[in-house]
Formats: structure tokens, sequence, C-alpha cells
């Protein structure tokens, strides 16, 4: 296979996957409007496009237009910097999360993940560690109190639930021996799901998650009513938005990640006994995976408009007392497990 | 000194007061509708009733002489129950229409029924009626279902303006007032009978409808009708000056104020005809200008005569300060002799009450103040005489209509070279003149006038011009005023681009190369109470409200 | 009001937490397939009762004249200063009539007292809530826009005989 083959085949790799989450997190943003309506007896956005399908397009248009303002105390490289940086990890955090099995085309054997590297979750870990500075860059460099604030919990929050987080992973990772995503979505199959397998274990990863991207009831970083809007107070127009959409892409990779760690990933239980064709089963799979990655994401949201924000010291506290000893308790379990199963 | 017991307080009083004089004396005011400290005691309203110990019946305190060791009770359960009763009877067949009532606010049955009633009536049978809008005069409107028959515009007709007008007619119930066969309510003080009126039945026809008494706020100040200089406050809303009405001072003119002064003084303050901002005249018209344009214009004219050749006419309409300046100006920086004031005395029209000759409010103080020609200057009638021999050439005119005093001066005035005159309104003397600058109206300003008797009294701006502001400057302010915007319509009131005498003269001393560093009118008073013997000693702060007199003995060397 | 919990009240079960968040989701859930109460605005107009106070009306008699007599009582009582009255002379039996009366709409904060003081029953809260101006002149309504006949303010009246 030659070079430019691989790299036009990358490429184009990571122009559908860009889209593909461009894409949902403009329905995201849309869904998360709608399920908010209907948990409240209301009915949403409904006037841009049929049953308000345009309104991400709207939204994205007004941003578009809007005045960008820069607060006078801003540091200005930063301040700019801030939201690409954040951006950007956002978007290169899905490269390494597959979406189904390899497919073929013309012989080509052709992964269904951008960068199916043998230390994927390694490079998860890094990544989102590397968000942070998003965040705590742009709450200093605007130059406000309410920014500033609001870098200094996100920070300190992602801190704390990063433990409980790694933990968690790490007894996946036992499990599967390996650090490729696609070794971990492999030895999950049939009903083997970790989900299943140490259920303390998801339990504290998912709430990680939430803490990770800063989603209620973890939302301490942006909390409207003490902040007015966190680390992005000082943000307009575009710069915003750039926050904006690493947000919701932050939550379709944590989802991503729910779903590959501990949801069997693309596998669906028992489908190869079905005798189905290799292209149909594939296609099934990666259907599978969307589906099962929707599900998280609409329980995400759900979560979001049914639990209030904690309290910063029972955010610690939950963070600190709670989910790190559970998280410890998930990994003597696995180690139980695999003495046992050996 | 004798003394009774009211309401367990003691009180002093002098033989031969009613309880009622000798407490009001005190400041305890007892209920009262008929009762006024200037007429005579009529009695007729019961509502003062109150229980003396030892008598066995209620009595009014209007008429019931004061008597040693007395004790009187106003709020004594008989003495309340019966004024409850009497503010009952009263109303029976009171219409209550406050609503459409000029009185209202300001009415004395609206306050006791407020202060002195239960707050309902058992008369459920029809109140009597009678006629609603009925003409006594000229300027009083009479409502004969309002009156309560008091009987104090018939008494203040009799007693105070001298003359028989008014009486009461029929009987019982349907007793109302009504002018004498043939007679009009005519007196030149008729309208004071809506200021005693104790309820809304006498109102003004001039004021009728025009605002609610609580939507204007009312400045103390002085009437400019003539040289007595009746004390008045003046009610304003939205800027514009809606009544005068009379301010208690003994001295001066007690409770009353004559129809002229009540209704002719201040119209010229709101009316059209206002010079509003400079005007030079250009192709035999007056143009508006800038202010440093007819400064300097004014400055490169004057200085284009001779001392000779120039005349300074103060004002008996300007006020002491104004007067003050100017001389001095005319004197030091001018270098002048010429300088007098014209005055309006019109003989025969005044009468023993309160209404003088002398129609100027501040002649006594224009001459106190240096407006008079200096040894070897001419004065008023010569400086005319000059001007029409043309040996005076420029004549430097403030707040007079001299055109006014006598149409020949016309004539004579057209014959002048340069013609500066300050006025407030456009008038036959403007017409003449070259440059006029816009004066501050008496309503506009701060400052004080020196009636006949030589009492200085001080003026109080309630109208503001564009370099004014209500609260900053200190005036009187309705609640309209306090909370009104710019983008209120009533915010948005008519503002004079005009400035008082003293300012401009003082902008003119400047531009001529004398520093004059006038601030506020009240500066200057100062300088006059150190410079002028009379003034000696006095300030604003003593002038206050109700004026003080100069001292007379050395008021008659002065020659007026 | 029921007795505030503390942490040391609660059973072990609602200590965990998680109980207690299923049943919150549960009720999210729950209320998601409930109808909505949104009414589309424009599409559809909210019909106020009789105990709205909308935009303040004049009462215009059958004969076409105003109720009003100026009294100006509604213009001392307004709280934001909205109104504005200048009475005049009139030949009717009731004398004295509004020559201008402007209600300052942007000023207007709906209290009521202008209706609760009128000896007149002449000033009524309509049930107009549409009061959207481009500029602030438009917002300054005179007797022209003010002026409603009695018989379309009927609702409002009889509610006020009955509970003012």
């Amino acid at each position: 296979m030659s070079i430019w083959l691989q790299i036009l085949i990358s490429l184009v790799q990571i122009l559908f996957t860009a889209s593909i989450i461009l894409v949902t997190v403009a329905y995201l943003v849309y869904f998360e409007r709608k399920i908010s309506a209907w948990a409240q007896n209301r009915i949403g956005p409904n006037r841009v496009g049929p049953y308000g399908l345009l309104q991400p397009f709207a939204d994205v248009l007004k941003l578009f237009f809007k005045e960008d303002i820069v607060p006078h105390a801003a540091n200005k490289p930063i301040h700019t910097l801030a939201p690409i940086l954040a951006l950007v990890i956002a978007l290169s955090t899905f490269a390494v999360i597959p979406i189904g099995p390899p497919i073929y085309i013309f012989d080509l054997k052709i992964p269904l993940v951008v960068a199916d590297v043998n230390m994927g979750i390694l490079y998860i870990l890094a990544l989102t560690s590397v968000g942070v500075y998003a965040i705590t860059f742009s709450g200093w460099s605007s130059g406000s109190k309410y920014s500033l604030l609001g870098g200094i919990r996100s920070s300190a929050q992602m801190i704390s639930y990063e433990i409980s987080m790694g933990f968690s992973i790490a007894g996946v990772l036992i499990f599967s021996e390996s650090l490729r995503p696609m070794e971990i979505v492999n030895s999950q199959a049939g009903f083997m799901w970790n989900a299943f397998v140490q259920p303390i274990g998801f339990i504290t990863f998912v709430v990680a998650a939430f803490a990770e991207t800063n989603r209620l009831p973890f939302d301490l970083p942006e909390a409207e009513p003490e902040l007015v809007g966190g680390y992005h107070t000082e943000y307009s127009s575009m710069k915003f938005a750039a926050f904006f959409l690493a947000e919701y892409a932050n939550m379709i990779i944590a989802a991503g990640l729910i779903v590959t760690l501990y949801l069997g990933g693309w596998q669906i239980p028992y489908i190869e006994n079905l005798g189905l064709s290799y292209t149909l089963t594939t296609s099934l799979q990666i259907l599978g995976f969307f589906v099962k990655m929707a599900a998280v994401l609409f329980f995400i949201i759900w979560v979001r408009w049914s639990l209030p924000r904690f309290r910063y010291d029972q955010l610690m506290n939950i963070g600190w007392k709670v989910m790190f000893p559970l998280s410890l308790l998930n990994l003597i379990w696995v180690a139980i497990l695999v003495m046992l199963m050996n | 000194m004798p003394h009774f017991i009211l309401d367990g307080k003691e009180i002093q009083f002098i033989q031969g007061q009613t309880i009622i004089e000798a407490a009001a004396k005190v400041g305890i005011d007892i209920p009262h509708f008929c009762w006024h400290p200037s007429l005579t005691v009529s009695g007729n309203c019961r509502v003062c009733l109150v229980e003396i110990e030892k008598m066995p019946k209620l009595a009014i305190a209007c008429s019931t002489l004061a008597s040693d060791g007395m004790v009187v009770n106003t709020n004594s359960v008989k003495a309340l129950s019966a004024r409850n009763a009497v503010m009952e009877f009263l109303l029976i067949n009171h219409p209550l229409d406050c609503p459409i009532c000029d009185e209202a606010g300001e009415c004395k049955l609206q306050d006791y029924a407020f202060d002195h009633s239960v707050g309902e009536s058992r008369f459920v049978e029809n109140k009597v009626h009678k006629e609603k809008r009925v003409s006594l005069g000229t300027h009083v409107m009479f409502d004969g279902e309002r009156c309560i028959s008091c009987s104090r515009c018939i008494r203040f007709c009799d007693e105070i303006a001298g003359v028989n007008e008014l009486t009461f007619i029929n009987r019982g119930d349907k007793v109302t007032i009504d002018t004498f066969p043939g007679k009009e309510l005519s007196n030149p003080y008729s309208l004071c009978v809506t200021d005693i009126c104790p309820v809304g039945a006498l109102t003004s026809k001039d004021f009728r409808f025009k605002s609610r008494v609580w939507d204007m706020s009312s400045t103390k100040t002085i009437c400019s009708g003539c040289s007595r200089g009746c004390n008045v406050e003046m009610w304003v809303r939205n800027n514009e000056i809606l009544r005068l009405t009379p301010r208690y001072n003994e001295e001066v003119n007690s409770y009353w104020m004559c129809d002229e002064g009540r209704l002719n003084t201040f119209k010229s303050v709101n009316a059209d005809i206002r010079v509003n901002g400079p005007h030079i005249k250009r192709d035999g018209t007056l143009v508006k200008a800038g202010w440093d344009e007819v400064f300097a214009l004014a400055t490169s004219e004057l200085k284009s005569y001779n001392k000779s050749e120039i005349a300074v006419l103060g004002s008996a309409f300007a006020t002491c300060e104004e007067n003050f300046v100017l001389a001095k100006f005319a004197k030091s920086v001018l270098g002048i002799k010429n300088i007098d004031f014209a005055k309006h005395e019109k003989p025969n029209s005044g009468d023993d009450i309160l209404i003088r000759d002398d129609k100027s409010p501040n002649s006594f103080g224009a001459e106190l103040a240096g407006i008079h020609p200096l040894k070897d200057g001419l004065n008023f009638q010569n400086i005319m005489r000059a001007i029409d021999e043309k040996k005076i050439k420029a004549l430097y005119l403030v707040e007079d209509d001299l055109v006014s005093l006598d149409e020949d001066y016309k004539k004579i005035l057209s014959k002048l070279e340069l013609f500066i005159v300050h006025s407030s309104n456009f008038n036959s003397t403007t017409e003449l003149a070259d440059i006029v600058f816009p004066a501050a109206t008496y309503a506009e300003k701060n400052g004080t006038w020196i009636n006949f008797q030589g009492r200085i009294q001080k003026l109080l701006p309630a109208v503001m011009t564009v370099e004014m502001d209500r609260s900053l400057d200190g005036m009187a302010m309705s609640r309209l005023d306090k909370f009104g915007t710019e983008f209120d319509r009533w915010g948005k009131s008519k503002k004079m681009n005009a400035r008082p005498i003293w300012k401009i003269i003082t902008s003119l001393a400047n531009a001529l190369g004398t520093k004059y560093k006038y601030q506020t009118s009240e500066e200057i008073f100062d300088e006059m109470s150190k410079t002028i013997d009379l003034f000696k000693g006095l300030d604003y702060q003593r002038v206050g409200e109700l004026g003080v007199k100069l001292n007379v003995t050395t008021l008659a060397k002065v020659k007026v | 009001m029921a007795k505030k919990k503390r942490l040391k009240d609660l059973s072990l079960l609602e200590q965990i937490y998680l109980p207690e968040i299923v049943k919150g989701l549960a009720l999210t859930m729950k209320n998601m397939f409930k109808p909505s109460f949104t009414m589309e605005y424009p599409e559809v107009k909210f019909e106020p009762g009789a105990s709205y106070r909308g935009r303040p009306v004049l009462v215009m008699e059958e004969n076409g004249d105003e109720r009003c007599v100026a009294c100006g009582l509604c213009s001392r009582v307004c709280p934001a200063i909205a109104i504005e009255v200048q009475a005049n002379d009139t030949d009717k039996e009731k004398e004295r009539y509004p020559e201008r009366f402007e209600i300052n709409m942007l000023r207007c904060i709906f209290c009521g007292f202008c209706e609760e003081v009128c000896p007149e029953e002449a000033i009524i809260m309509s049930k107009d809530y549409e009061l959207a101006y481009t500029n602030r002149e438009d917002g300054i309504l005179g007797l022209d826009k003010l002026l409603v006949p009695v018989s379309e303010l009927q609702e409002r009246i009889q509610f006020l005989r009955k509970y003012k």
C-alpha cells in the first residue's frame, strides 16, 4: 500500500469524522433544546424550518454575524488561542475511537478509526488533560473575575475527577490487556460488556465523564447564577461558538468513550451467529455503535434537565470521598475477577 | 399676664382676645370655617365648638372671650362629637364634587372632613340643588351647592374692600349668596374672596380648571404690580406661571392682593412675545444673534462714543442688585455722568387699601442702588431732551418700556445712533433698539426690591431660563419637576434664553476690560451691604421671606 | 411546611443517592410524554380574564363623550407618573372635561391604581397587552387612542363592581 493512498484514506477518514462530529453537534444542540422543552412541557424550537430543524444553522449564522468583542483588559493572543485550542482538542480526540470493525474496499482493509494507535487510551487521557488548558487560558486571559473563577473551578474539578476516571479506565485496561481501543472493543464480545462486568467502574467513569465535560450536575465552571457564564463570559461571536462547539464535541467524545470502554463499542452480541453477510453485519455494527452513542447522549441530556447543580463543596466531597474510593474498589474487584478467571 | 388652659396647655392672652385668637397666636389651630383673623366674628359655622369647664353648654371658640383661669377642651368627647355632628350637617348638602372642584387640595372642608369627620353620612334623602355656575363678577365664579354659608366673602367685601356687593339671599337650606340687585362683584380686590372661601364655592375664572393645586410648585416672591410689593406665592407648573396668591405679611399686604396684580403681572412672563436670545438690528429688523457676537458689537459700539454722548437709564422694574451693577458699570467702566431712571407714576390710580400710584415695584431701590445723575449729569427729562437735540447719541436702557410712558418718546428715541435695550418682551421701545439683550423677568431671577415703605423684600426665581436648573438652583419643585425626564411631554417646557441684567453687565464690563467677578445676585447684595449705609448688616438670610424695613429716619433724607 | 431533612436524617438508601437520581430521571421522563402548555403566540392569542390589567383606557359613553371629568386623581395616584391630564371648561353638565389626556405607556406599570381611584369609573384597565412601539412618541397615547366604547368594557366594569 503506497504512502499516498494511506494519506488519502486518512484524509477521507478525518473529513468524514470531523463532519460527523460537526453535524452531530449541531443536532445535539437542537435535541438538547427539544428534550429540555419536552421535559418542561414546552414545544421547543419550531420556527426555523420544519419542526425547527434548521435552528442550529440559524444559530450559527447569528453567531457568525455577531461582533467579536475583546475586553480591554484581556491578553489578546491567549484570549484568541483558547477557543481554538478547545475546539482542536475536542475534534482530535475522536481520532482514536473506532466506530466499527474494519471494512474492505477493493481488498483494502480500512479500519473504521482515524488512527488505530496502540496507546489510544493514553492519547485520550493526554488530550483531555490538555483540554483543561483551553478553559484555564480563557478564564485567565479574559481579565474578568467571573472568567477567572470559572477557569479556576474548572481546573480544580478536572484534576479531581481525572483520578477516578483514570482508575476506572485502569480496570478496563486490566481486562483487555491493551491500550488499543480496537482491542478493548474486541475484548467485550458477546455480553462481556465492561458495564456488566465492572458496574462500579462504569458508574464512576460515567460520573467522571460528566464532570470532565462540564455537564450538569457538574457545570460549576460556567454556573450562570454565580459566574454569569464562567470562563466564556467575555467571549462573543465565533470565539464563543468555538467553545460551544467544543463543549458539545466533548459530549460526543465522552459518549463515544463510554460506548467503547463499557458498552461493547460497535459490538452487537451474537450477531455473527445469525449468519448474515459480512457487509450487512458490518453495517449493522456501525449502526449499533451510533445507536448506543445516541442513547448515551440522550442520557447525558436527560440528566442535565433532571438534576440540579452541585455546590462546590459537594462536588469536591463526591470527587475525593466517594468517586476516588469507589474507583479503587473497582480496581480490587477487577483484580479478583482476573485472578479467578485465570 | 392672664392665661387659660387649652387642652392642658397654659396659654397667655391679652384681655379682649377670643379663645381662637389666643390659640392662633401660639400656633394652635382650632378648626374653623367662618372665622378669619382679619374679619369680624360671625360665628355661624359652629365647627369651632369647644368644651369649657363650668359652662353648661359647648361654646364657639371664635366668639367666646378668653378669661383668666378658663379651662378649655377641644378634644373632649363632647367637643369631638359636636364637631363630627357639625361636619355631618355641613356635608349634608355639599355635593362632594371634589373631582371637578378647583379648591380640592387646599379646601378646608376637605381637610376637616378628613381630620374631624366620621367618614360616613346617615343622610339618605335628596340633596338640595342650587345653581352651580354663577358668574358673580368679571373674575369670580360661584357654585351655590358647594357654599357652606360661612359669610366670609360677604364680610370681606363689607369690611376690607369697603363695598357692599355680596349678601345672603333666601332662608334655611335654600340660602345662597348673591350680589345686590344691579351690582356685580367688581371691586378691585374681588379675587380675595376665592382665597378666603373655605370651600370651592368661589373660584377664579382665570384659573378655572387650569391645574390641580398639587401639580404646581409654589415660590414665595413679590408682586411686580406696584410699589406696594405685595407678598405672593407664585404657582408654576411645567415652567409656566398659572396663578398668584397673596402671602400673609401684616406689614405689607396682610392676607390680600388686588386683582390687577394677581391677574395681569405674571402674564408677560408666559407671553409669546418674550425676547428669546440676544437680537441685533439688521436692515431695519431685529434678528437673533449669538451672545458673543452681541457682546462684541456692543463693546465696539460703546467705545466709539464720547463719555458725554452716552446716557444710561436704570429701571424701577429691575432689582436693586441689577441697578447697583449698572450704576457701577456706568460710572467706572463707561465713566459717564448721565444716569437716571424713568418713573412710572399714574396719579390717582391708587387707593387706601393696597394699590399705589407708583406702578413700578422698585423705584426706591433703583435710587438707593445709585441710579441717579452724578454731579453735572443729566436727569431723565434732560437726557430725553439731549437725545432730542442729538447731544446724546447713545442710550443704554434696561428693562423699561419708555414708549409706553409717552408716545412722543418714540420720535425722540429714533434719533439715537446707538440704542441698547435690555428687555424681557418685545415692545414698541425694543422696535427702536439696535441691540436687544434678553432680560430675565422678575420670576426668573434672584434679587431684592424695596417697596414704598422702604421695606426690602426678596424675589425668588420660579421659572427657569435655559441657563437654570430647578433642582441645582434650589428652586421650588413640584412632583412633576422632581420626576420628569426630557422624554416626558410635560418635561419639555418652554425655557427662555435670557439673563438677568447684572449678568449681562458683568460680561460686558469684562469685555470692556474691567474685571467683574459676580457669580450670583447674592454676591452683589453683599457688596451693596458693605458700600451702602442703609443696607449695612443685611444679607439675603436676614431679608428672609417677609423682608426687612430699612431705617426710616435715614430713609427720609434720601429724596425719591 | 414540611420539616427540613438534614443529612443525618437520611436513610441509607437516600444517602447512596443513586435511587434518588433515578427517581428524578423518572419524573422528567414522565413529563416528556405529557402535552405541552405552550401557546404559540402570534397565531394563537391569549384571551385574558376580567381580572387582567392591560392597557388603561378611557370609557367612551354611548353618545361619544368621554366619561372622564379630568379630576387628575389618576394622574396624582400614578406611582410612575404616566398620566397627564389637562382639564378645561365645558357647557355639559359635568362642567369639566379632559382637553388633553395622555398616558405614557413607557412609564405605565399596570398597577391599576388609576382605575381604583377613579371616582367616575372612567378609566378602566383593558385586556390589551400588545404594546410594542418603535419610538418614544408612539408610546404616549392621547385621547384618540384611549377612548374605548363602554360596551367593550362591560366585563371589566362588572368585575370591578363586584370586587373593588
